[in-house]
């Protein structure tokens, strides 16, 4: 067990910038998520941190040994790849005693560890099958317990459930869960599944472009997030963006307003434009919203396409006249639409007005140049002035 | 023909040729056309077979014919018809051809020395192959290309062409400075020793192997060998251990090739062996051309010699079969 430390690590191919001055630390026993689009450089950070790449800057700590130069072999990790990656040609008992074969250890020593792992991920009875006889769940577990019969001080998984169908990844996500409960083992986990990484990891690294946006719990990353890539790639679906301009009254959009005291936030003068992110949750239909304590103003709208879910019903908002209806993923990013989510008992009808109101306690306010979250959430020009600023400069 | 309509070839189906429409039938009967393509595999079949067998078959012949019935013999054969034929057949039995073999000429050492230098040759070139494999196969790095080329062109390179200098080099002869006649050094003498043989063959052999390697190394998934390097192997030991089983088939292949090849070798060990003695490493063809003398021939045991020395190929090839076949299915385990 050891904490993990990146300092500046950088990631240089012929022209591309993979990973680019990467911070990190990583708590002893803590569950990390690195979480991002494809291509964003959060496999070749773990990577260098499981020594198969070496980094161009920067310095990596395990404990407190600088890992840096060191082979992958002596540096205490153990990695669960994407593919699998089990040795075709060994059993299963091979292929989870591989590691303790290679160092040497009590042929007694290695029966009972790899007894143990196997006990753990359920794969008794199973040590003499080869990998090409067994399931993808039951593959999976093996790897794990390749990784874990070494006892490693740190855990990297790469993205190990992409490969598995829905069913049993949503199952092995728990068996993850409750083999980080027992083993208690620092974990660095790679997904572009934002679903997973919100259910699974103490904290959540959003990393986007090689860049760290964000790091910190998963509520935070969703309920305050350091700027607008992050909330819009936590949440699903994701989260409403529409431009406007700040006046002395509040915010005001094409189509709508929402009033707030603008003196009453820090780095937000008349006059700025920003880009205004709420989530579909937060939009209420005015008949429904007699609860809420900081309604916005109502705002007139059409329904256009809905999305019933069963637990909930996806309602696209056409705020003009306009009649597009594309719906691609620029949709929630255009100013003259919006995706509200109602309760599935709702009676909603397509292409009908209605009048819904936002929950200006969840209105989210970004820069438009640099896209740094302004504020969380805006409070009414008479109410006390708002204190959620804290995530500003956690990068 | 192709214009004919089809009503009109039914309505003259009759009037066809019967080659035409043993053509028409091939070509619109599915049954047909399979019987053809099996009977043409048969063919194929029995004529490589043929060639390949024949051979043999002739020497076993010469190998049980008392010598001096090869020379004088009469090989004609009563055929029904066609009457006197000239085909080889045993004209005696003297299976004692194969006991005189060893007895006439050490011949087991001729062998010997073949295999030594085969096992030795073949170990040196799978090694070498497989790292220069691993390198071609499996990393990029500026240069590859030309490297690669540069191993093709020198396997395109005449053995002839280092026959020369290398025969120089291995005499052993001090090295001295031209036209000063200054002594540098005298390499040691290698003639009539297994490096004057093993070290060329190496060198002529490499790069069939580094070929064939290269491409099978380069299939290997890259997981594969980063979970051998996380599990606590280094690069080479990702190779020897993961990447080679994983290469079986194209490791047994190389083997193969690379043993066959130096244990049928004459041209470089006839020259590096100064004289035809088995103590001087000559090799099991030098073994066979030893029952010729300036007067005689005895080609009945020159032939008994050939098929002695080719039962430990048969061995050889029977086992690796085995391996490659195992190694193929290993290989069909891959996701």
């Amino acid at each position: 067990m050891a904490r993990v430390t990146l300092d500046n690590v950088t990631k240089r191919y012929e022209d591309v910038v993979a990973v680019d001055d990467m911070n990190l630390e990583i708590e002893d026993g803590e569950f990390v998520c690195l979480v991002g689009p494809s291509g964003c450089g959060k496999s070749t950070t773990m990577e260098t941190i499981a020594g198969l790449t070496k980094p161009s800057e920067g310095t990596i700590h395990i404990g407190d040994t600088d890992v840096t130069s060191l082979p992958p072999k002596d540096r205490g990790v153990a990695m669960v790849f994407q593919n699998i990656a089990l040795f075709p040609h060994m059993d299963v008992y091979d292929n989870i005693s591989f590691g303790l074969r290679l160092r040497k250890y009590d042929q007694e020593v290695i029966d009972r560890r790899v007894e143990q792992a196997a006990d753990i991920v359920q794969l008794e009875g199973m040590l003499d099958r080869m990998p090409d006889e067994m399931s993808g769940g039951q593959r999976q577990r093996v790897a794990i317990a390749r990784a874990i019969v070494r006892e490693p001080d740190v855990f990297l998984m790469d993205e190990p459930l992409a490969n598995l169908d829905a069913k049993l990844r949503v199952h092995m996500r728990t068996e993850l869960q409750r083999l980080h409960k027992e083993l208690e083992t620092t974990i660095i986990y790679v997904t572009h599944d934002q679903a997973e990484a919100m259910t699974m990891s103490d904290r959540i690294a959003v990393i986007n472009d090689g860049e760290l946006q964000q790091i910190d719990p998963p509520l935070t990353c969703y309920n305050e997030p350091a700027n607008r890539f992050v909330a819009g790639f936590i949440g699903s679906p994701s989260m409403n963006f529409v431009e406007g301009e700040v006046t002395a009254d509040g915010l005001q959009t094409d189509n709508f307003d929402v009033e707030f005291d603008p003196t009453a936030v820090a780095d937000v003068a008349v006059g700025d434009a920003v880009t205004m992110g709420i989530r579909p949750e937060d939009i209420h239909l005015v008949d429904r919203a007699e609860t809420l304590s900081s309604a916005s103003a109502v705002v007139d709208a059409t329904t256009d396409v809905l999305e019933p879910m069963g637990s909930e019903i996806f309602v696209y908002l056409r705020l003009d006249d306009s009649s597009s209806r594309t719906m691609d993923d620029e949709v929630t990013a255009a100013s003259n639409q919006l995706l509200m989510s109602v309760d599935p008992d709702t009676a909603i009808d397509e292409d009908e007005p209605v009048d819904v109101v936002l929950d200006r306690s969840k209105v989210h306010l970004f820069d438009v140049e640099t896209g740094e979250a302004i504020c969380h959430g805006l409070e009414a020009r008479e109410a006390s002035p708002l204190a959620e600023t804290e995530t500003e400069g956690q990068r | 023909m192709a214009t004919t309509s089809e009503s009109a070839s039914q309505s003259t189906d009759d009037d066809l040729g019967p080659l035409e429409r043993w053509t028409r039938g091939v070509v619109t009967d599915p049954d047909r056309r399979s019987r053809l393509y099996r009977a043409l595999f048969y063919v194929v079949t029995v004529f490589f077979l043929v060639t390949t067998l024949f051979p043999f078959y002739w020497l076993l012949v010469l190998a049980l014919t008392p010598n001096g019935l090869i020379t004088g013999g009469d090989w004609s054969v009563p055929v029904p018809v066609l009457g006197e034929v000239l085909f080889p057949t045993p004209r005696g039995f003297n299976v004692a051809a194969f006991v005189e073999v060893f007895q006439q000429v050490p011949f087991h050492l001729y062998v010997f020395n073949s295999f030594v230098l085969a096992t030795t040759t073949t170990i040196i070139v799978l090694v070498l192959a497989s790292l220069a494999g691993y390198v071609f196969g499996r990393l990029e790095f500026p240069g590859r290309g030309v490297l690669m080329l540069a191993v093709l062109a020198i396997s395109y390179f005449p053995p002839a062409a280092f026959l020369i200098p290398l025969f120089d080099a291995f005499l052993g002869n001090p090295i001295t400075v031209p036209f000063l006649g200054l002594e540098l050094f005298s390499p040691p003498r290698l003639v009539n020793t297994p490096a004057s043989m093993i070290m060329p063959f190496s060198a002529l052999f490499m790069p069939l192997s580094i070929f064939i390697l290269t491409t099978f190394y380069a299939q290997i998934p890259d997981g594969l060998e980063d979970a051998a390097r996380v599990e606590g192997t280094t690069r080479l030991g990702a190779l020897f251990r993961v990447i080679m089983p994983l290469s079986a088939p194209g490791v047994a292949t190389a083997a193969v090739l690379t043993f066959i090849s130096v244990y049928n070798e004459y041209f470089f060990s006839s020259i590096m062996s100064l004289q035809n003695e088995p103590q001087q490493w000559s090799p099991l063809v030098g073994g066979i051309l030893s029952y010729q003398t300036q007067y005689t021939t005895d080609y009945n045991l020159m032939a008994a010699a050939s098929i002695v020395g080719v039962l430990p190929m048969l061995i050889l090839v029977v086992v690796a079969q085995e391996k490659i076949v195992s190694g193929l299915t290993a290989g069909a385990l891959k996701e």
